[in-house]
């Protein structure tokens, strides 16, 4: 039970990871065409576990109805199913299947619109979370402020007429500490996961062994 | 040639830090003492947001992101980290007795990981009866679901605290504001760097960048976990080391950018 459950998938584990750096830093055609079939294979994982979540989610819906089984948990219950069997109908019924005319319009009518009005709640969420950042209570918060002000007013075409020092003010900001600071922390978070891949090919990484 | 051209110095890298995990490895595991590492806050505040659930009759929340079940993308070390957050989180709620839901990735083949982490949590507490497979969360393909499932379990079932870990993309602006509004503790934190500014703005208390690998490890209270944050310091006086030799490179008129392109 031990070897199947740690040693046999750290095994697999560190094998993987070993031909695929050998596929990065050789140049032999073999070790790429491995990498190819591998990376392939997630693909095929990829798809088959799909079904997976379905059936998650399908639990999950159907013991919230148990626990509360009122007409608004049985529309939220029924309304997944529902245009699932939908999108599937349409998408397997009509010549082209998921390229026909019928399923996009499925797509574009339905699926992309409420995309696109979930995404819009971020304005709102963003602009009440500014709020709230911007409030002066800190010497941080002071140089947020500052910062942020003045990069703002060099993006409005009006304030630049009047006060031209806001273009070169407004670049230096964008292309010094910001970029200097975010390169830093890129650097260090690529360490980190360099850092917990090794451990992972070592067959060190807690999260992979305990389980 | 049996190196590839271009890969010379990411080898090097490589060789420094495999030589540097060899040693601090071995020296965490003959039970030698490790640097101390400082406290970081949002750590302390997971335990707080607990509390503050259970007194608010509201469940915890934890999620890694729309597509933070990654297993086989540059990505994946967040995903560990993740989940080794959740074996954190899912000990917590077991041991004091709150109420638990991930909203789990819409990478699916994460799944069986992530249930097992979770189940794991309750059975080392002794608590493997509290464990609720209905509260593990799937939204199906896409953030825009993700987005939706989540901001709809805020407002149909409260939160308490609302932890974040892992990948994130634009699905996180909505979450974390959401459950802001909704009054609970917002705690959390992404390795990647165009996302930390909607962690830094909503949450409570975040982990900035790379803190969130040092926080999977000062929580999972290993000392091989623990080494990994040492070996990644090496990482940094290397990188220093080179900044340092660039500069002196560039000073006398060599270009840097010439010597590593082998």
């Amino acid at each position: 039970m031990s070897f199947t459950r740690r040693e046999l998938p750290t095994i697999i584990l560190t094998a993987c990871g070993v031909l695929m750096l050998l596929a990065f830093f050789t140049p032999f055609v073999a070790f790429t065409t491995i990498k190819g079939t591998l990376t392939a294979w997630t693909i095929v994982i990829s798809a088959t576990s799909t079904w997976l979540g379905f059936a998650y989610m399908s639990y999950a819906q159907y013991r919230m109805l148990q626990r509360n089984p009122v007409l608004t948990q049985k529309i939220y219950f029924v309304t997944p199913f529902a245009f699932f069997l939908l999108f599937l109908v349409v998408g397997v019924s009509f010549p082209g299947d998921v390229s026909s005319p019928q399923y996009l319009w499925l797509l574009s009518s339905i699926y992309q619109q409420v995309g696109a009005t979930v995404y819009a709640v971020m304005f709102f969420t963003l602009a009440s979370s500014a709020y709230r950042t911007f409030t002066v209570a800190s010497t941080e918060a002071v140089a947020l402020l500052l910062g942020g002000t003045i990069y703002m007013l060099r993006q409005i075409p009006l304030f630049p007429a009047f006060a031209p020092w806001l273009v070169p003010l407004g670049e230096w900001i964008l292309l010094v500490p910001n970029v200097g600071g975010g390169r830093g922390a890129v650097i260090c978070a690529a360490l980190a996961a360099l850092v917990v891949g090794i451990r992972t090919l070592w067959g060190r990484e807690i999260t992979m062994v305990e389980v | 040639m049996m190196i590839r051209i271009g890969t010379y110095f990411d080898l090097i890298l490589l060789i420094v830090l495999v030589a540097a995990s060899w040693y601090y490895m071995n020296k965490a595991l003959r039970g030698e003492k490790l640097p101390g590492l400082r406290k970081i806050p949002a750590i302390d505040a997971i335990m707080e947001g607990v509390g503050r659930s259970i007194e608010a009759n509201k469940p915890v929340h934890y999620a890694m992101g729309a597509s933070g079940g990654q297993l086989y993308s540059t990505l994946v070390s967040m995903t560990l980290t993740a989940i080794a957050m959740l074996r954190h989180i899912s000990r917590l709620c077991a041991r004091l007795g709150a109420r638990l839901i991930v909203h789990m990735p819409y990478q699916a083949e994460s799944i069986p990981l992530i249930e097992a982490t979770a189940r794991e949590g309750y059975l080392e507490e002794g608590k493997p009866e509290m464990f609720r497979l209905e509260d593990l969360r799937y939204y199906g393909q896409g953030s825009l679901t993700w987005s939706q499932g989540i901001t709809s379990s805020f407002a149909q079932e409260g939160v308490g605290l609302n932890l974040e870990v892992g990948i994130f993309y634009s699905d996180c602006p909505i979450s974390l504001e959401m459950a802001k509004i909704m009054g609970g503790l917002n705690v959390g934190g992404t390795g990647r760097w165009i996302m930390v500014y909607a962690f830094a703005m909503m949450c409570d208390y975040v982990f900035l960048g790379e803190e969130i690998y040092a926080a999977g490890a000062i929580v999972s209270e290993n000392p091989l976990m623990m080494s990994g944050i040492i070996i990644e310091e090496v990482g940094k006086f290397f990188v220093f080391l080179l900044i340092a030799i660039g500069l002196i490179l560039a000073a006398i008129g060599l270009d840097m950018g010439t010597i590593f392109s082998y």
